[in-house]
């Protein structure tokens, strides 16, 4: 306990010189901007600011590195609460009922809560590395190919629960992301498949131009045919800051998110994005009322706002104890430790204690600055949504366009994005709900990649997934959601929902 | 249930369910034709082929099962498309893919939000042009000068 | 139709295309990496053009184009147009591996117009500390005796992982198991906690994991020890002569860039790698940094061919 006391004391001491401050600051405010940009994603402007870097500190670059990277995740939901277009995997949740309290003219209460969660999700995230990261690592060891492989099979149960409407429409959303997520060169093999023959298909469909297409620009020309629910917020604009009552229904929310998003956020490759699909489940599960769901229920922007953040910090453990990225921007800090000097691994804990502590302690201060920059920001974004219809769609679609043309500075990834428009434009007109087929998607890669190997090293055994106790553990928790959610009582009481 | 009696039963095409699982078989289709070649292996050991193809099998099944479903409770009817809008949001989109690189933002963009715009019913040439014009230059500095992303802004001068 | 208006806006551009500059570079060069940001290719891209730009007075500007093993990025780079202003950082995978991996290239690596050798960083046979033999020796041995045990981590097809180790494999005449990750972070990963058995990479990605004692080094695949881990013996010293493989990472040009621009390009390469503060930063990493005479265009021009038909042989051999 002292030892951590005289630990943080050493962090803070780093985080808090003026200069650290200042990087801190700036980190958290680009953070913000290209959060708040669709499509603009911090590996694009970690990369970009990489040279920038050099002449920096070790530590203080890294502050301003990471900073991009949580400020990102705090702007993210910005854009997915305003004009329904999530930017990352971690924000299609947020959407569901952040753009629906929108509509109702509470984007300021939405936005407000997702701020004061991720605020609060990111301090107490930032104790548990310091506290607990290292014995919290090995968790990250207990996972292997198999355990993983059942962990997202859980996680494909998370988007049957999230669908509102028919059971069967949710499973074959399901799967179709789960086709789209096979397109691409077969890991195992090398052989291209579904590529169409185009060589921009050779790593698969990018996340960010499908998501746009499908909710963004379907989203758009469905607003254009009802000219009366055209503009974002018709009739009044409600409070700006949640209520005495908003924040009571989001207290538990917030705390269950937290703690659903930081455990799996330790999880390496990426277990960080089944954080908000998780907690919203949890939360939907956990309602007395699970209809509002979809409608603009506050829970549904709390919990998984708070996952995603605490997400976001605590998938600094693996990187920060064992040196290991679990995600591309975390390899992309790997990259940037490496630049200055800093080569991340075990002992980097113990060599550069400064580095590693002034980091947990700057994630608190970047946290604060994070809710003090956002919280007034909250007007503007509402005055925005103000602006008429007629002129907000192009500029959404413009910088729609830039966002994905600059992640690869692809001329094809914008065909693809107008592609996907037109998908997402049919699902809608059919009745689908897109989100469980991009949890689908995003799931479908880790999910192949995981099954196939697990099979390998099993020799073509199916009994590994039973035999290993966490998988198993796992999967038996998968049935009996399953159960749940098609049981017959249960299936009525969805069908009600949908024909009301 | 929306829909209206009696002439449910020759309108099977125009109800959502029935479109949707068309759509489903279609893709999964698709996805069978396009991977045909690629090999299954067996459950012990995958071939590439293994995923898509027992996917787009089992989307086919889920196709089928929504006509199914369609059939026999009827559901709702599908809605008209907005051509309008397909046709110019999209269109914009592409055009800025085609001209970002040979005519740079400070052409692609304004082209590409005013076919944009040409997709509400409120369209007003000046106001459009006009108000493209500005945004372009607001996102050039945006994107260019503040966030320094390598954009061809102007390719021409 | 829309090919009929992107050719239209084509030839609108051609007439206002800019007179080739007289003295090279008036404007911002862009270099292609084929890899992502923050990865040994990229670093060592950076490193070194930050200090070319300095020389050329005009900045190199990083453009990260990955995908498909770096060939995405190649392709995109060679396509460009020959005026010096679009280079690219290739590598052992994109300029020697790459022809026999992938039948349908779209690029030729020996007709790319060779700038010179920016740095490279050798191969380390590593193992996880669960996985029973200590020695490369013993290595060798138990993966003849138990060749059905046996798990190769690779970070996927194409990856330099992946080539390196199916040399390896060719050379001792075993074939393990080969288990495909989407990167080197998530094959440590398992190899730290034991489900697989050991690879072969870049001493970037692996040094500290070794340092740091949570994997096992078995030889490093260069002619001398690495002053960055002093202890782990070289493959000659290890009984394994032959096996001598590096990560080079070298610049090139798309076909037709004039001689002039590309030796203006080489010399600033040279003096980038001839400054300490480069050169420190480029050690640090563990690379090795091409000698006077292997800094020449003339010679990367041969060791290109070289590598090429080295890596046909070894990988159609294991197919």
């Amino acid at each position: 306990m002292t030892d951590l006391l005289a630990n943080l004391a050493l962090g803070f001491g780093t985080a808090l010189s003026l200069q650290n401050l200042w990087l801190c600051f700036v980190g958290c405010m680009v953070g913000t901007l290209i959060g708040v940009l669709p499509g603009v994603g911090p590996i694009a402007t970690i990369a970009m600011l990489l040279p920038i870097t050099f002449g920096l500190p070790p530590t203080g670059a890294l502050i301003m590195l990471a900073g991009i990277y949580y400020g990102a995740q705090y702007g993210g939901s910005t854009t997915a609460i305003l004009v329904n277009i999530p930017g990352e995997a971690t924000s299609v949740v947020t959407v569901l009922d952040g753009h629906q309290m929108a509509k109702q003219g509470r984007a300021g209460v939405a936005l407000g809560v997702a701020a004061i969660g991720s605020f609060i999700a990111g301090c107490v995230a930032t104790l548990f590395i310091a506290a607990i990261g290292r014995p919290l690592s090995s968790i990250a060891q207990l996972f292997g190919p198999a355990e993983y492989f059942s962990l997202m099979v859980m996680g494909l149960i998370f988007a049957v629960v999230l669908a509102r409407g028919s059971v069967l429409k949710a499973i074959c959303m399901i799967l179709l992301g789960l086709l789209l997520a096979t397109v691409g060169t077969d890991l195992v093999t090398g052989q291209e498949r579904l590529t169409l023959g185009l060589q921009d298909l050779s790593d698969g469909v990018d996340f960010a131009s499908m998501a746009m297409g499908i909710f963004g620009f379907a989203e758009i020309i469905k607003n254009l045919e009802n000219p009366e629910t055209r503009d974002v917020v018709h009739g009044v604009i409600g409070r700006l800051l949640p209520s005495k009552k908003d924040m009571q229904d989001s207290a538990w929310p917030i705390a269950r998110g937290t703690v659903i998003g930081a455990i799996l956020g330790i999880l390496p490759g990426n277990g960080a994005v089944l954080g908000p699909f998780a907690s919203y489940t949890v939360e939907k599960k956990l309602a007395k009322d699970s209809s509002r769901f979809g409608r603009g229920a506050i829970e549904g922007v709390a919990g998984p706002e708070s996952a995603n953040n605490a997400g976001a910090q605590t998938a600094f453990i693996p990187l920060l104890t064992l040196g290991i990225p679990p995600n591309a921007v975390m390899a992309l800090m790997v990259g940037a430790m490496t630049i200055h000097g800093i080569v991340p691994g075990p002992q980097v804990m113990t060599k550069n204690p400064e580095l590693f502590w002034g980091m947990v302690a700057s994630m608190w201060v970047g946290n604060l600055m994070l809710l003090i920059i956002n919280l007034p920001l909250v007007g503007m974004w509402v005055k925005l949504l103000k602006v008429p219809y007629r002129m907000m769609f192009p500029a959404i679609s413009i910088f729609c366009c830039i966002g994905i043309y600059s992640i690869n500075n692809s001329t094809s990834d914008v065909l693809f994005t107008a592609f996907f428009a037109v998908v997402g434009y049919a699902l809608l007109k059919f009745g689908f709900e897109p989100a469980p087929m991009l949890l689908g998607f995003v799931l479908g890669k880790l999910m192949e990649e995981k099954l196939r190997q697990a099979m390998i090293l099993s020799r073509g055994s199916f009994m590994t997934f039973v035999e290993r106790p966490l998988s198993a553990a796992l999967l038996v928790v998968s049935a009996i959601m399953l159960v749940i959610a098609i049981l017959p009582a249960m299936r009525q009481k969805r069908d009600q929902v949908f024909t009301e | 249930m929306t829909d209206q009696q009696g002439d449910g039963e020759s309108r099977a095409l125009f109800r959502q369910d029935f479109g949707a699982g068309l759509f489903l078989i279609a893709v999964g289709l698709f996805a069978l034709w396009e991977g045909w070649k690629l090999p299954l292996g067996t459950l012990r050991s995958m071939g590439a082929g293994m995923l898509p193809f027992s996917l787009a099998v089992m989307l086919c099944l889920g196709g089928v099962g929504l006509i199914i479903t369609s059939v026999l409770n009827k559901g709702e009817e599908l809605e008209a498309w907005s051509i309008r809008g397909l046709l110019f949001i999209v269109g914009g989109v592409v055009v800025f893919a085609y001209t970002i690189q040979t005519l740079g933002l400070i052409f692609a963009g304004p082209l590409s939000m005013v076919i944009g715009s040409m997709a509400s019913d409120e369209f007003d040439w000046k106001e459009a042009v006009i108000f493209s014009v500005i945004l372009t230059a607001a996102c050039a500095l945006l994107f260019k000068t503040a966030l320094g992303l390598p954009i061809p802004v102007n390719v021409f001068w | 139709m829309k090919k009929l208006f992107s050719a239209a806006l084509v030839m609108a551009a051609a007439f206002v295309a800019p007179a080739m500059a007289q003295t090279y570079p008036a404007k911002p060069v862009t270099m292609i990496v084929p890899f992502a940001a923050g990865g040994p290719t990229d670093i060592v891209a950076r490193f070194v053009s930050e200090h070319m730009s300095r020389t050329l007075g005009q900045q190199i500007v990083i453009e990260n184009v990955a995908g498909a093993g770096g060939t995405t990025g190649i392709t995109r780079a060679a396509g460009a147009p020959a005026d010096g202003y679009t280079i690219m950082m290739g590598h052992m995978g994109t300029h020697g591996a790459a022809p026999a991996l992938y039948p349908g290239l779209k690029y030729d690596p020996t007709a790319l117009i060779p700038v010179g050798i920016a740095a490279s960083t050798p191969i380390i046979i590593v193992g996880s500390m669960k996985f029973q033999p200590k020695t490369l020796q013993e290595f060798v041995t138990f993966a003849k005796a138990n060749p059905d045990k046996l798990n190769q981590a690779h970070a996927g097809i194409g990856s330099v992982s992946h080539s390196t180790c199916v040399m390896l494999n060719g050379q001792l005449g075993i074939k393990p198991t080969a288990v495909p990750y989407t990167g080197t972070g998530p094959a440590l990963n398992d190899m730290i906690s034991g489900q697989v058995d050991f690879m072969c990479d870049q001493i970037v990605n692996l040094a500290e994991q070794i340092r740091g004692g949570t994997i096992r080094a078995y030889a490093i695949a260069s002619p001398e020890r690495s002053p960055a881990l002093p202890d782990v013996p070289t493959t000659k010293e290890a009984g394994l002569p032959d096996y001598q493989v590096i990560a080079w990472n070298a610049i090139f040009a798309p076909v037709g860039t004039a001689p002039e621009i590309t030796a203006k390009l080489n010399d600033a390469l040279r003096k980038a790698l001839a400054d300490e503060g480069t050169r420190t930063r480029l050690l640090n990493l563990g690379a090795v940094l091409p000698t006077a005479s292997e800094q020449t265009q003339a010679f990367l021009g041969d060791f290109v061919k070289a590598e090429v038909a080295r890596w046909n042989k070894a990988l159609a051999a294991a197919k």
